[in-house]
């Protein structure tokens, strides 16, 4: 073998070790340099069709939800030039993973996405949200309540378009309040009174009550509707921080309570406590803290689990509010052809023609159990909004909506720790609202974006 | 193949190059490929992001040369030293844990039989699984109330302790399944290094009335000096900046409960993935860096890089 190879290699015939080296050498080049460049030109030809990324995926919880999406892209496809395709990214690797985050940075973000409001100002602050206003009639503009496209726009420009609106408020398992001799007259309607029925329901294998206790923008999105039932706000119209108030204390006391009392677990279980299925569903707890979107969870994954719903309690002296979140579709600005995907935003779920109605109707009635953004929706969806839970949301829960504020990461983070440290920590809650407050100040002073909401 | 020889050689001759040039040459061009992956996939990243510290950047290709800004920054964020206090506390943990489980797991299995290699493979197993898997399965089994250890916890009288809902716990939490899922293979290098001790000297040592532990630590400790020296270095670099560090956390506590497994790198992650600042994430990851190569240099001139006296 060593002879041949010798021999090969000083002939200069067949394979030789240098010709191997020099051809290895070449192909790393070649990959390296050539083919992501091949790639990323075949990828920006004009032709292309646009990218849409979200998380709902073939296969995911929910069947109809994916359908409802490839049929949006399927009837765009049909009448359009401008094809677009579909592109699923598991949620972990979505706004709070890498992907997203990695392709805006690379400069090969999609051409069409899906945030929450959450997220809106750290795109928006990017510059990567296109001005969709100009494809939207002023009649679809005025079908859109002010309190569901407002932290969607700025300087009375809209950068993005609802898909639905989630109210939060809390699920009971009808099935846990039997067994504890309780029934829906005892459906708690103060702090104190939720607290004394999560004892009662609290058992060796079952918690009475859960919030959400892990870190992340959804625990700061299920929280603030106990900050404002309280009349606390986190900044003041001047953009000061109003975080050190007795509201702010009072919230923080309150979720603190419900853990210090046993009643709450200091873990989720599933996806986190806005899985309903895992949580209520499973027997780990009697009342949840959850939104519009478990009734579709757990009529679709747990079947035999009776549940019923009620308004978020309210504290002493305080005013019923609950939070409305949502995702909306937004066009990236510096995509391949921004216009198109504005135009398709507008066509899908802004239009006046009674396609992109109905789309939004069957997105909340069918896909998801969500109240509609729009008003026209909302009358054309009927009864599937006013029966049942749904009908519990629509005439008692979702009138007391507030939008889902929009804040820059800096400012969810100074919350999130504020909750983590009383929730879980133990730590004081009047000293941690007047620690955060002070960081929230600090932060507030140097900020320079779009308006926080 | 005389013939041949002589050959080579007058080919090599006619290119100026002698043997021994073409025996290095050769031997470079063969590591060549592999210095190449590094310095594409380690060096230049390294090398950027070290640039990038320097600079504000905000996820959507604005680059603003800030100076010492993000460093300036770091000195002032709570959470910076907090999440470096963690990953003290963690690595502080867990090296020594990996250290004495390590070789005691390998002190265990030294003999080769069949049952010993069924253990070696059993010890070895948790190592193979994905890094997910295995948070996921543990946090099911920490579940408060009715999770596997909960009812453990519960049936010996410990009610109403949560493993990873409670700040007190939630590390201790994390390092134990992160000492679980690693001590196998740490047990695989010192099961290297026992085989290199040669068996004369243990035979020499029991025939002069040396008991075990005194085998233990006149022979074994001490000539297992350039495998501790290994390990040492390697579980201290797995702790501060290993994939376990920042899987198992990220699955199990998303750095939680208030900021109590909050180590380093994933706050390093959330900056620039979660808030888009690529720059002040990047001037961390180089102060992780330059922190985690003094304490190598500390360690190796501490055991003299794992050399005998003699050397």
């Amino acid at each position: 073998m060593t002879d041949s190879f010798s021999k090969n290699a000083n002939q200069g015939a067949g394979l030789s070790r240098r010709k191997l080296l020099a051809g290895g050498a070449a192909l790393t080049a070649g990959g390296l340099t050539g083919f992501p460049f091949i790639n990323r030109m075949a990828l920006r030809a004009q032709d292309a069709p646009l990218q849409f990324w979200q998380f709902y995926a073939p296969g995911g919880q929910v069947a109809p939800q994916v359908e409802w999406f490839e049929k949006a892209i399927a009837d765009w496809n049909d009448g359009h030039e401008q094809k677009i395709e579909l592109v699923y990214v598991p949620n972990s690797e979505y706004i709070n993973g890498t992907k997203l985050a990695t392709s805006f940075a690379s400069g090969t973000g999609p051409d069409i996405f899906i945030i929450s409001p959450g997220d809106f100002l750290r795109y928006y602050n990017g510059g990567v949200l296109h001005d969709l206003t100009p494809f939207i009639d002023e009649a679809a503009r005025a079908d859109f309540p002010e309190s569901v496209i407002a932290n969607r726009m700025v300087d009375g420009k809209i950068y993005g378009i609802p898909m639905e609106v989630e109210p939060m408020a809390m699920y009971y398992s009808i099935k846990a309040f039997e067994e504890a001799g309780l029934n829906e007259n005892d459906v708690p309607k103060t702090w104190e009174e939720l607290l004394e029925v999560a004892q009662k329901l609290t058992t060796p294998e079952r918690y009475g009550v859960l919030f959400e206790t892990t870190p992340g923008y959804y625990q700061n999105f299920t929280w603030y509707p106990f900050l404002w039932q309280g009349g606390g706000e986190f900044q003041t119209v001047d953009g000061k921080s109003a975080f050190d108030s007795p509201a702010t204390v009072q919230a923080l006391k309150f979720w603190q309570d419900a853990i210090n009392s046993g009643a709450a677990p200091r873990q989720v279980l599933g996806n986190g406590a806005n899985d309903a299925t895992a949580n209520l569903g499973s027997g780990y707890c009697a009342m949840q803290n959850v939104g519009i979107w478990a009734i579709s969870q757990l009529t679709n994954n747990a079947p035999d689990v009776p549940f019923g719903v009620f308004r978020l309690p309210t504290p002493p002296n305080g005013k019923y509010v609950t939070v409305g979140g949502g995702w909306a579709f937004v066009a990236n600005a510096k995509g391949k052809n921004p216009d198109a995907a504005a135009e398709f935003c507008a066509w899908a779920l802004a239009s006046m023609e009674q396609d992109s109605i109905d789309r939004v109707v069957t997105w909340c009635t069918k896909a998801k159990s969500d109240m509609p953004p729009r008003n026209s929706a909302l009358q054309a969806g009927g009864d599937a909004f006013n029966q049942g839970i749904m009908g519990v949301f629509s005439k008692e829960i979702h009138p007391g909506t507030r939008a889902e504020p929009r804040v820059p990461p800096e400012v969810y983070k100074i919350i999130s720790d504020a909750i983590q440290q009383t929730q879980l920590g133990g730590a004081d809650p009047q000293a941690t609202a007047t620690a955060a407050s002070q960081q929230l100040d600090a932060f507030l002073a140097s900020y320079s974006g779009a308006p926080i909401l | 193949m005389t013939d041949q020889v002589a050959e080579m050689g007058y080919a090599a001759e006619r290119r100026g190059l002698s043997t021994k040039h073409r025996e290095w040459l050769a031997g470079y061009l063969f590591v060549l490929p592999d210095a190449l992956g590094l310095f594409v996939f380690l060096g230049v990243p390294m090398v950027l992001s070290l640039v990038i510290g320097f600079f504000e950047v905000d996820g959507f290709g604005s680059y603003r040369f800030v100076g010492l800004a993000n460093y300036a920054r770091m000195m002032k964020d709570p959470l910076f030293w907090s999440s470096a206090k963690v990953t003290a506390l963690y690595a502080i943990m867990l090296v020594p844990l990996l250290y004495v489980f390590g070789l005691g797991l390998a002190l265990l299995v030294q003999k080769t039989n069949r049952f010993n290699a069924v253990m070696r493979s059993m010890f070895f197993a948790p190592h193979i699984v994905s890094l997910v898997v295995v948070a996921l399965v543990w946090q099911l089994m920490a579940v408060d109330k009715i999770g596997v250890l909960s009812r453990a916890l519960s049936a010996l009288g410990l009610t109403g302790v949560s493993l990873l809902g409670n700040p007190s716990f939630a590390l201790v939490a994390v390092v134990a399944v992160s000492l679980w899922f690693l001590m196998g293979y740490y047990m695989l290098i010192f099961l290297g290094g026992l085989q290199d001790i040669p068996a004369q000297y243990y035979e020499a040592a029991e025939i002069d009335g040396a008991g075990p532990l005194q085998r233990f630590w006149h022979i074994t400790l001490p000539l297992l000096k350039p495998t501790s020296f290994f390990v040492l270095m390697v579980s201290m670099v797995a702790a501060v900046a290993g994939a376990q560090a920042f899987d198992i956390i990220y699955v199990m506590t998303k750095g939680g409960p208030a900021n109590a497994t909050s180590v380093l790198i994933l706050y390093i992650y959330q900056q620039a993935f979660g808030f888009g600042a690529f720059g002040y994430a990047a001037a961390m990851a180089s102060i992780l860096v330059i922190t985690l190569m003094l304490l190598t240099a500390v360690l190796f001139l501490l055991t003299r890089g794992g050399r005998f006296e003699h050397e």
